[in-house]
């Protein structure tokens, strides 16, 4: 993308009272389209470029297979032999290349879906995404073990779970509230669904489909990569469209409608596309918690402002991600275990963090 | 969590007659009479009702004997576990003010669960009879954890309360499947526990948390009439001499010791805690006194009938209670949320 920037000139000599507000820089794509951006939100999504490729690098080179750093600039380019050729394009590359489609994927989802709810807690997986995409997945694996993929199974079931809450609100994805409990509802029977296959299967089987409903990154392959960049791709112009509806519509129904938005078509088309980005990033990677949770919340608060923090979230989505599959590789505690614990104990601890500030300012 | 808050009592508590009461304890005792009758019936070997009088009584042959009686266990176990959960939702609904309040929210089942998996891992722990401590060490750990979490730096609203829960719980699943899934012995353990089931527990299960379900009714019973005044709203409680903290403090408790009674003895059961306190509302109101005693009669029945369910349904495999009253309490409570008002 070429982006010409260019400054505001601030009128005025004195520097204590800003005439505009400020830190405003426009980014423009070609001639039509100008955004303005605050600058702290611009320095902020640099920031997080460069630690995901930072991230992104200590993954590639980290361990007892990690490729050389002073091979790596070479390998990138093409030239990796043996060894190095094997951990590019086998082992390490597609899980990295996936882990930042996934990671960006759910922290998208999580901030469409946060917008629309005005609440927190209410992310895809709260709504029952996740506990839909493992009963799907465990469904499977189960009934119809060899013919259908676990993954397209979870796919089914993350879409067959959503349909089923936008059925029993009976207003669709409109009403916050109803789309919460229903989501318990449906959650609370797909997770039994889940653990009575768990019981039933044997030994090894169940202890493979219980990491797969964890959420693991490990033994990706180039086509997942495909498949979630290719979802990503298509829904991040969509969801850029829908930021400034969106924006309006954290003012509050009432307000937007005044300003000529039309809240409930915003609100549906939101919500639409946070469930693909989310059954797109589970159906290569499984139902990993947390990150659609923590990664607008976090956008939030680094970027000190309102409104929703599409592209910030998406970026500390994938950073999140990839710093916790790190963390799933290197970390000697135990062998390999799917990234999806990690991101559940550290997502659990920072909301546990974010509640004990809360609680600091009385009710 | 804010947007589920929504006062389950009127501002008042509603007037029954006596003659309606009668008629409602009449019903109660009847179905809980027919759910009794029903778990020494069925099993994966039917019997018919003239065998079981007959080994009630004490007649029968020695086989029928062994059939009918191998069934007692379980049936004492769904009433003990029935009426522990059903009371606790009852508790907690009433204290937090939220309708879909539930035991599991209070963080019980995750901490049950930790408990067992770290004891199985760690201290070699094996066998019903040990687990079954380290479940309720756990359960009351975690409560008591969840309390000092949700209370901290004063106040302590159960909202609070509840994301406290939550957030313990999602920190020890992720310990739980941590080690279950590197330690395969213990993923057995832990899997097998966690559906929530009645069969396969003897009468020692029962005996091992009767001291501290009994505690637990006792003070809700204690608690009924200041939970009753708190139903009109804290100043108004306070004014009649009773202190609302304590009152709360002391209800979630009384939650806590019931609910970790109950999962320690049958594993997590979903909806028995969150559903039966509604259904004991819409038959005797809103007062707490025969909230308790009319859950009482009807936690067992239900939890009781669910299990025959599951034992009859894949005859003669056998589905677990616990994903049972999943999948009966999950499509009554979407059925439920469309007539919800006005949430947003």
């Amino acid at each position: 993308m070429k982006t010409a920037e260019r400054t505001e000139v601030r009128t005025g000599t004195t520097a204590a009272v800003p005439a505009r507000p400020a830190g405003r820089v426009l980014v423009r794509v070609g001639p039509r389209v100008a955004i303005p951006v605050r600058r702290s939100s611009l320095i902020a999504a640099a920031l997080s470029v460069l630690l995901l490729l930072g991230a992104g690098v200590a993954t590639l080179t980290m361990g007892r297979l990690g490729i050389d750093p002073a091979d790596l600039p070479s390998a990138l380019m093409g030239e990796a032999t043996g060894k190095n050729a094997f951990v590019l394009n086998r082992l390490r590359g597609p899980r990295l290349v996936v882990a930042i489609a996934t990671g960006a994927a759910f922290g998208l989802s999580g901030a469409l879906f946060q917008s629309v709810t005005r609440n927190p807690l209410g992310s895809p997986d709260v709504i029952g995404l996740s506990a839909g995409s493992g009963a799907g997945a465990a469904a499977a694996a189960l009934f119809l073990p060899g013919v259908v993929p676990v993954s397209v199974g979870a796919l089914v079931g993350a879409v067959g779970a959503m349909g089923l809450v936008y059925v029993s609100t009976g207003t669709g994805f409109r009403n916050p509230g109803r789309l919460v409990v229903a989501g318990i509802g449906v959650a609370a029977m797909s997770t039994a669904l889940t653990q009575y296959v768990v019981y039933a299967v044997e030994r090894d089987k169940a202890s493979a489909l219980t990491a797969y409903i964890n959420g693991s990154l490990s033994a990706r392959s180039w086509d997942d990569a495909t498949v979630i960049w290719a979802v990503l791709l298509v829904c991040l112009p969509l969801a850029a469209l829908l930021a400034r509806p969106l924006g309006i519509g954290e003012m509050g129904d009432d307000l937007s409608t005044g300003l000529g938005a039309r809240p409930d078509r915003t609100a549906t088309a939101a919500v639409l596309l946070s469930i693909v980005l989310s059954a797109g990033a589970v159906s290569v990677a499984g139902p990993i918690a947390f990150i659609s949770l923590t990664a607008p919340q976090i956008a939030k608060r680094v970027t000190r402002s309102g409104g929703p923090q599409l592209v910030m979230s998406a970026l500390l989505g994938a950073l999140l991600l990839v710093l916790a599959d790190l963390a799933a590789q290197q970390l000697p505690l135990f062998d390999d275990l799917p990234v999806g614990l990690y991101t559940m104990a550290v997502g659990g601890a920072y909301l546990g963090y974010l509640l004990l500030k809360e609680w600091k300012r009385p009710l | 969590m804010t947007t589920l808050s929504r006062t389950t009592q009127g501002p008042a508590v509603a007037r029954r007659g006596p003659a309606r009461y009668l008629a409602s304890a009449v019903l109660c005792l009847v179905l809980l009479a027919l759910a009794l009758l029903a778990s020494v019936m069925f099993g994966s070997k039917a019997t018919s009702l003239s065998d079981v009088l007959r080994v009630v009584t004490g007649g029968g042959d020695e086989y029928l004997r062994t059939v009918v009686e191998s069934r007692y266990p379980r049936t004492a176990l769904g009433v003990l576990a029935g009426l522990c959960l059903g009371i606790a939702g009852t508790l907690m609904q009433g204290i937090t003010r939220n309708p879909l309040a539930e035991p599991g929210l209070l963080g019980i089942n995750a901490g049950a669960s930790a408990s067992i998996v770290a004891a199985t891992a760690f201290l070699g722990a094996s066998g019903q009879r040990e687990t079954i401590w380290w479940a309720l060490v756990g359960a009351l750990a975690t409560g008591v954890l969840v309390h000092l979490v949700g209370t901290a730096g004063g106040g302590g609203s159960p909202v609070r309360l509840v994301l406290a829960g939550a957030v313990l719980s999602a920190i020890l699943a992720a310990f739980i499947q941590a080690v279950a899934l590197s330690r395969p012995k213990v993923f057995d353990t832990y899997r097998y526990w966690v559906v929530g089931s009645l069969g396969g527990r003897g009468f020692d299960a029962l005996w091992a948390v009767l001291p501290f379900a009994a505690a637990g009714l006792l003070l809700a019973v204690v608690l009924a009439p200041g939970l009753n005044a708190m139903a009109m709203g804290d100043d108004k409680a306070a004014s009649l001499g009773i202190s609302p903290a304590r009152v709360k403090g002391a209800g979630l408790l009384a939650a806590t010791l019931l609910s970790a009674a109950a999962t320690a003895a049958v594993g997590p059961i979903a909806f028995v805690g969150l559903a039966v306190p509604h259904l004991v509302r819409a038959l005797v109101g809103a007062d707490f006194r025969m909230q308790i005693l009319f859950t009482a009669l009807a936690g067992p029945t239900l939890l009781l009938f669910a299990d025959v369910v599951g034992r009859v349904l894949l005859r003669p495999e056998e589905l677990m209670v616990g994903v049972v009253t999943a999948f009966v309490g999950a499509p009554a409570l979407l059925f439920a949320v469309r007539r919800m008002r006005g949430a947003s």
